[in-house]
């Protein structure tokens, strides 16, 4: 200590001039300087716990892919936990990889061009009519057809189904089949319905990403072309469509992206004609119990996630080069349709009318009507809903007034809630350290791993959990059937969005509030509590409402880890599905959807913005 | 409050990068109204805030009086919260969700003062800077000015021994600026608070300062009265950076060396040999006369033939624009130049006005006693 305190009264002498501190004294300040606030020490806990929750389960799967997994000991003469190459060939090369991943791959690829094909037609008509031009009710389709995003895509699915449905599957007929044309399989089952409700479901993505960039398309641009003699045609071609390429992929690969994840609508479509697509592949190999397929096949659901969004940033960045500064003049000018305005207006009604009323109204209807497509009076009943003593095997009260779906229901309230909750107040506790702490290493890092389950999608990542958390790990017991794992992997699921909203809405509060407090002479806790809460409580609120809305529709996580124990709304009117209680089953998915779509729009009202504008990006 | 002391005082932010700050040594006494001058990214705002302990430092200390507050050394640090300073921020940071009362309460309501007294120093802080007619607003409802002079009423209800301010005026309108730096004289006389200025603009620090510490790329290169500033800068940046139109320099150095320049080295190397080492003199355009007939230049004084190519009036004053074969000079004259574009004129400036600095830019002092002395001849 005499060393110290020498070295500390020699200090004023050698202040003046350059001489260097030790770096013992560098760090000890430095120490002193993070530990002075617990911002640092919370950073590192979410640090851990997020490497938990998010890293972990990502390398348990990919290591699953490549150790010999249990059973399979004597097959391969070697340990369980060796490693092995066999799960690799045998998804990759042998025989049986046609069916277990390239011919998924291939559908999973052909869906998604489908869709983001269609998509993109539509989208870009409909994004420009809203847009720029005068047609009828823009303000009213601008909020419309964005619509079918706010819904589960597989809600579209099951429409189909009761609309289509042929003999191939039995149940109830579809409406078709029972008004004398039987559908054939082509259009009832498989790519073709699948690739036409993806593109309806996406179509949002083009209208908002789109729509955006047009909307801020400075019109000057468009005059400066035609004051040098451009054509109309010249200046699309030359001048917008060049300006609007960047939003134009953009919204492509968030699609495809999207795509590669979606289970709920080929499990529902593609199951009866036995077309699979990559994420049901993946959930036939954890249903059979194929662990180590299942790795390799989340994780290559993954790296294509990965590789896809990459390229996305890239596309952004490179985006960067082509914002015009928006000056005063950048106007906004709408073309005239003249002739036009009418068939436009009935286009975007149809496209309305196609994504949206058809698939609602078909859905109410089949909940009460006794035989599909008689639209006689004596045929229509409330029993699915609210009926008793009904004549049938297993559910004999309508679906309101049975304990299950109360059950499903609570269950979901519970494990959405808590989730959203949980990862709201971690979104802002992760933005607050982001923005703050000054150890830049945590910062990035943090950064990094909340946004990585955005890259993987959700039936892989639920797979990465079952992964780590099937078996009792260390300390941790064995998680699978509770509503633990459940909880944990929606709030991981979810971090993406919640960091995002933390960390923007830390940025533009900025430090000076803060500060300002800090030097009135208010600690941390107090800063905390007077200044950062209050000032950050709407975007607290959106930051657990936009989880819980995208949990409450959610499907593939669940599919995964739920158990009938841990039922929620969605696996419960998916098993409803299962055991072709077609009514009951849109029963259900009507009540998800009303709740995703009441939530949506009180978020929307309580945060005053457009949230559909947030939803794209 | 004591003497707040910074001694070799340094930040960067990370290993590679340049320092913001380096090796500032910095003396700021009770009751002056310093201010920190120097283009964007000088420094002048990290050093501000180093003084209130929102960077740490990267090297050297800060002291209040005997008391150390920031060391490496010493492994110092007291954090903003516990120096009792304020600092009004150039966005003025007014918290959006509390009124205008609330907000200058804030500081007290963490000192736990008596409801009685705190009401009583809100009040008058309030009535001082006049906005006590909107205590229940909030912030989103005031204008530019009024938000400002809120963030002040903020940090003088807690009455603080030093008052920082960062670019306070930049975001108000010219008038606004005006009125408020009158009133910042005036609260500095009024609460008798030491006060550190960071601004950009020289007559911001000009009319208001005691001291002015001019700064650049991080290091300090004068400190000083405003006068000493103008009259005496210690190099060529601050002299430079201080003055408009700026000063005219005529740089010595052996290549592209103009043809004004060659006749101010000629004319310093005859009648003052003595002086050695000579980089380059600069003339404040304020400095300089001119005539149009040789008998008009006074005898001693520097001179040259110019053509006068540009007349530009400033209002009340003109700025005449010089060329000759290879240099231009500006010329501030307060008469109306009867003058006609292209006719050829005398510049001239007595001795006593050139600045003369050596070949690192630096002022050479012995310089300037013997050009005063020329003029006692």
């Amino acid at each position: 200590m005499a060393f110290l305190s020498d070295s500390a009264k020699a200090s004023p002498t050698a202040g003046g001039e350059a001489s260097a501190p030790s770096a013992w004294q560098v760090w000890r300040y430095r120490l002193k300087v993070a530990s002075r606030e617990p911002t640092t020490l919370i950073g590192v806990l979410t640090a851990l716990l997020f490497t938990y929750l998010i890293v972990v389960p990502i390398i348990s799967i990919v290591l699953d892919a490549v150790r010999v997994q249990f059973g399979h000991e004597r097959r391969l003469g070697k340990d369980f936990g060796d490693l092995t190459l066999y799960y690799l060939d045998r998804t990759f090369t042998s025989p049986v990889s046609v069916d277990l991943f390239w011919r998924p791959l291939f559908n999973t690829l052909s869906v998604a061009v489908g869709a983001i094909l269609l998509s993109l037609l539509i989208g870009t008509i409909l994004a420009w009519l809203i847009s720029r031009t005068d047609m009828f009710g823009r303000r009213w389709f601008a909020t419309a057809l964005i619509v079918p995003y706010m819904l589960p895509a597989w809600t579209f699915a099951l429409a189909w189904t009761t609309l289509f449905k042929n003999r191939t599957v039995g149940g109830q007929p579809g409406w078709f089949e029972a008004l004398g044309w039987t559908p054939p399989d082509w259009v009832a089952y498989g790519r073709f319905p699948i690739t036409i409700i993806l593109a309806l479901h996406y179509t949002p993505f083009v209208i908002l990403l789109f729509g955006s960039a047009l909307r801020r398309f400075d019109s000057q641009l468009e005059d400066s072309a035609r004051i040098l003699g451009a054509k109309r045609y010249q200046v699309a071609m030359q001048i917008i469509l060049p300006l609007m390429r960047p939003a134009l992929m953009s919204s492509m690969i968030l699609i495809f992206a999207k795509c590669l994840g979606e289970f709920g609508v080929p499990y529902v479509l593609g199951l009866p004609v036995k077309f699979e697509v990559l994420s049901t592949s993946l959930f036939r190999s954890i249903a059979s119990r194929q662990t180590g397929v299942a790795g390799v096949v989340a994780a290559s659901i993954m790296l294509i996630g990965i590789i896809t969004l990459m390229i996305d940033a890239r596309l952004v960045r490179e985006a960067r080069r082509f914002v015009t500064i928006g000056s005063k003049g950048s106007m906004n000018r709408q073309s005239r349709l003249g002739k036009l305005r009418l068939p436009a207006t009935g286009f975007a009604a149809t496209i309305f009318m196609l994504s949206v009323g058809l698939p609602l109204l078909t859905l109410f209807l089949s909940t009460v009507m006794k035989l599909p497509a008689q639209f006689t009076l004596d045929n229509f009943t409330l029993d699915y809903w609210i009926g008793q003593d009904l004549h049938t095997v297993a559910l004999q009260t309508g679906v309101l007034l049975s304990p299950d779906l109360w059950a499903a229901a609570k269950n979901t309230l519970m494990i959405v809630g808590l989730a959203s909750i949980a990862s709201g107040i971690l979104g802002l506790l992760v933005g607050y350290v982001v923005i703050r702490t000054p150890v830049r290493a945590l910062s990035v890092y943090l950064r990094q791993v909340t946004f990585l389950p955005y890259l993987v999608p959700g039936i892989a990542f639920a797979a990465a959990y079952l992964s780590l958390f099937a078996v009792p790990r260390g300390p941790m017991p064995a998680l699978y059937g509770t509503v633990t794992i459940l909880v944990l992997a929606l709030m991981a699921d979810q971090m993406p969005y919640a960091s995002r909203a933390g960390i923007s809405a830390m940025t533009q509060l900025g430090k000076d509030p803060e500060e300002a407090a800090q030097i009135a002479g208010a600690g941390w806790f107090r800063r905390m509590m007077s200044i950062v809460i209050p000032i950050q409580k709407g975007s607290l609120v959106t930051g657990v409402l936009l989880p819980f809305i995208s949990g409450i529709k959610g499907l593939s996580l669940f599919v995964i880890l739920a158990v009938p124990s841990t039922d929620v709304l969605t696996t419960y009117s998916l098993r409803l599905v299962d055991y072709h209680y077609t009514q009951a089953a849109n029963a259900v998915v009507l009540i998800i959807a009303a709740i995703a779509y009441l939530g949506t729009l009180a978020a929307q009202k309580l945060t005053k913005t457009n949230l559909a504008e947030g939803l794209g990006s | 409050m004591p003497t707040i002391n910074l001694r070799g005082a340094q930040k960067n932010y990370g290993v590679n990068s340049a320092n913001a700050v380096s090796n500032l040594d910095l003396e700021i006494r009770d009751g002056e109204f310093m201010c920190l001058l120097g283009p964007s990214g000088c420094g002048k705002t990290t050093t501000l805030r180093m003084i209130a302990g929102l960077e740490n430092l990267s090297g050297g200390e800060i002291r209040i009086g005997d008391r150390v507050v920031d060391s490496i050394f010493e492994g110092v640090f007291v954090p903003p919260e516990k120096r009792e300073m304020g600092l009004v921020f150039q966005s003025y940071a007014l918290w959006p969700h509390l009124t205008i009362e609330r907000n200058t309460d804030f500081g007290l309501r963490l000192r736990k003062l008596p409801k009685a007294e705190r009401e009583a120093r809100v009040e008058k802080v309030m009535q001082a800077l006049d906005i006590a007619k909107y205590r229940d607003r909030y912030p989103s409802q005031l204008s530019g000015g009024q938000q400002q002079r809120v963030a002040l009423a903020r940090m003088l209800a807690v009455n603080p021994g030093v008052l920082l301010l960062d670019e306070p005026l930049s975001n108000l309108d010219a008038r606004l600026r005006l009125e408020m730096r009158a009133e910042l004289k005036r609260l500095h006389k009024e609460f008798k608070t030491t006060i550190v200025f960071v601004t950009h603009d020289q007559w911001e620090a000009m009319t208001l300062a005691t001291t002015i510490a001019v700064m650049n790329e991080g290091t300090l290169q004068q400190m000083g009265t405003p006068n000493d500033i103008y009259d005496r800068p210690a190099n060529r940046f601050v002299a430079e950076f201080v003055g408009s139109p700026p000063i005219n320099i005529l740089s010595f150095d052996k290549k592209g060396t103009s043809d004004v320049a060659k006749e101010a080295e000629a004319y310093l190397s005859s009648r003052y040999p003595s002086l050695r080492g000579i980089g380059s003199v600069g003339i404040r355009p304020e400095a300089l006369s001119y005539a149009t007939r040789k008998e008009d230049v006074p005898q001693g004084n520097f001179s040259g033939k110019m053509v006068v190519t540009g007349i530009l009036p400033t209002g009340g004053s003109w700025i005449l624009e010089l060329k000759s074969d290879s240099h231009t000079l500006f010329l501030t004259t307060h008469a109306l130049p009867r003058l006609e574009l292209g006719e050829k004129v005398r510049f001239f400036a007595p001795p006593e006005a050139l600045h003369v600095f050596d070949k690192d830019g630096q002022r050479i002092a012995e310089a300037d006693k013997l050009l005063r002395s020329a003029k006692l001849n």
